[in-house]
């Protein structure tokens, strides 16, 4: 029997052409979709639900980054604020276009996340969480103080979409799926590298990653950086979406949100946090009229997740497998 | 105006109440760290809960009002222990799953409370309307009681604690329960009886705290926000750290609020907890990790 020796690429040895992996067709497939089926739903709602979903994505995926070194923040909501905030300022009080809030809300959040990185960074489970929580409070409480720039508790109105032609929620979608496609892409492609091992050799032993010549501070400030950056630009592109910001929306109740998200949909891979932000944007809308419900439905889903499924719905497939498999080992028999 | 007696006074006596009462809650919470190594982020919600037995009993059923307190809080801890069979013990020593599992039992037991009783916040009438005056500081009644309440409960917490066997079993437990274990203390026993106390005393707060204010769903937030400011103060798992952690939030709520009016004392509480957690995240009386 000859013994066929795969490479990394998938090509065989004998060098034969090789066969478009499974995974391969999936992607394909699903972009077709994704970009195709505006034109057969042309329903104002589906694209609201659908824009939600894709800017949740985003947010939940660059938390993931955050997550994967280990760190639960509890501030994300607040750096999607910053974003906001400032692209609605830049653009309604200085004029500048879009283009211009975007960028600027970006880099106002990575520069807040580079000075508090270091200090915060050091702080390991619980107390980062804590700590995160405090600050995303002092955030939102300056969202409400500082009435001048951003509006005090009423917010700001009428933001301007990012160009007329996206005013129409059709076009805005397209707009928000090439950025997911673009920031999420960005993110697996970074723990797919080499950073992306070194991030995962972080968060499972610190001090060995140190000894092994890590500069693990640093890391883990870059990628808060990055991860919060990218918050900054969701809050940029929502905030030009809903034409109106408050402070409520980026409470640490909000950046709960989030994190339960990744929690959900699994911590482990990055396909979890888009699984969870699919799962939180669609079912508050299928319990419409039952806050209650879909509160006690979600904390029963977080109880039953963290008890029995630590590595939520993406990892649904190993978690059954462990529990049926030596069942099926003593049928055998 | 510190050298103007009334007023010191009144800040020491509001000091105390504010102490005792954050001190009950974060008793609870900090013991079912120390010896679970769980995260109860539900523990506001065993707070309200303990606010809306008082009040059923004290303003509907009339009972008289020390015992509805006491009746109260143990008729939210009993029943209680089914939650730590089918919710808690699933989280014991999992530090990140308990915190983000309770805070699922978190919302649970507050939107479902939401759908037993509605969302209007319940006025409990006020069982003491007497003053007392010493030396011109004006001590409302049910302060005074509130503070003896909060005492006799440390008290008995304390006795349990030093002098009796299973409090023995619990302290051993929370400093390593391997080497607890193989003493042949009862794990699951001690469990128990932890989240038992533990429940008790954040009922037992939470019928003061309804006293105070007004007994709704989503009265638990503040109760569990002190009790997590008091034990990143003191130190998580600490049981003396619990009771500095109290006593200085109570005073410095009490001073700066009365001198400069509530906000700043909350930024104050930020503040001290913030710049904390940066230096010494394990608290003035907690273990280094």
């Amino acid at each position: 029997m000859t013994v066929k020796t795969l490479d990394s690429t998938g090509v065989t040895m004998s060098g034969a052409s090789p066969k478009p992996k499974r995974a391969t067709i999936v992607a394909v497939l699903l972009a077709a979709a994704l970009l195709a089926w505006p034109f057969v739903a042309n329903e104002r709602f589906v694209f609201h639900i659908a824009i939600n979903v894709c800017l949740a994505a985003i947010a939940a995926a660059s938390l993931h980054l955050i997550i994967r070194t280990g760190h639960v923040s509890l501030c994300h909501a607040a750096f999607i604020g910053i974003g906001a905030y400032t692209s609605a300022y830049v653009v309604m009080q200085l004029g500048l276009p879009f283009i211009a809030g975007l960028a600027l809300g970006t880099f106002a959040a990575a520069l807040l996340a580079l000075l508090i990185g270091p200090v915060i960074l050091r702080l390991t489970g619980k107390y980062f969480v804590l700590i995160t929580f405090l600050f995303g409070e002092i955030v939102r409480m300056v969202f409400v103080d500082w009435q001048a720039v951003t509006g005090g508790a009423n917010g700001i109105t009428d933001i301007p979409a990012p160009a007329p032609i996206f005013a129409e929620p059709r076009n805005f979608y397209w707009l928000t799926l090439l950025a997911a496609a673009l920031c999420i892409g960005f993110c697996g492609r970074l723990l797919q590298s080499e950073l992306g091992r070194t991030i995962d050799s972080i968060r499972e032993d610190e001090q060995l990653a140190e000894c092994s010549g890590v500069p693990v501070i640093r890391i883990k400030v870059m990628i808060f950086v990055i991860a919060c950056g990218l918050a900054g630009f969701v809050g940029s592109l929502q905030a030009h979406y809903t034409h109106y910001i408050s402070p409520q929306a980026y409470s640490p109740i909000e950046s709960l949100n989030y994190v339960i998200m990744n929690v959900i949909g699994g911590m482990n891979t990055l396909v979890g946090p888009l699984i969870g932000a699919l799962f939180l944007v669609l079912t508050p809308e299928f319990l419409r009229g039952y806050v209650q419900v879909q509160q006690i439905l979600f904390g029963l889903i977080l109880i039953i997740v963290m008890a029995f499924l630590p590595g939520g719905i993406a990892d649904l497939r190993s978690a059954l497998r462990t529990l049926l498999g030596p069942k099926r080992r003593d049928a055998e028999r | 105006m510190l050298t103007n007696t009334t007023i010191l006074g009144q800040i020491v006596v509001n000091g105390l109440n504010l102490s005792a009462v954050y001190i009950l809650v974060a008793l609870g919470f900090t013991l079912l760290f120390g010896i679970m190594r769980v995260v109860n982020f539900a523990h506001g919600e065993f707070a309200m809960l303990g606010g809306f037995a008082f009040y059923y009993l004290y303003a509907v059923l009339h009972v008289p009002w020390l015992l509805a307190v006491v009746l109260g809080a143990v008729a939210v801890a009993g029943p209680s222990l089914i939650l730590e069979w089918l919710v808690f013990r699933w989280f014991y020593h999992k530090m990140f799953q308990s915190m983000i599992g309770l805070l699922g039992l978190s919302l649970v037991m507050t939107y479902t409370s939401l759908l037993v009783w509605d969302v209007f916040e319940r006025n409990v009438p006020s069982a003491f309307d007497s003053i007392l005056r010493f030396q011109g500081v004006i001590i409302p009644m049910d302060r005074l009681v509130t503070i003896g309440v909060s005492l006799a409960a440390l008290g008995a917490f304390y006795f349990l604690m030093v002098h009796t066997k299973i409090g023995l079993a619990m302290r051993a437990a929370a400093q390593d329960v391997e080497i607890a274990l193989t003493q042949g203390i009862d794990a699951r026993k001690i469990y128990r009886w932890s989240f038992f106390v533990a429940v008790f005393l954040a009922a037992l707060a939470g019928a003061l705290y309804g006293q105070i204010y007004a007994v709704s769903p989503f009265m638990g937030e503040r109760p569990l926000f002190v009790a997590f400011i008091v034990v990143i103060l003191g130190g998580m798992g600490s049981i003396p750290g619990a009771a500095l952690g109290g006593i200085i939030l109570g005073f410095t709520e009490s001073l700066l609020g009365t001198l400069y009016g509530g906000s700043v004392a909350s930024y104050a509480s930020f503040g001290i907890v913030i710049l904390l957690l940066i230096f010494r995240p394990w608290g003035l009386l907690g273990t280094r990790e």
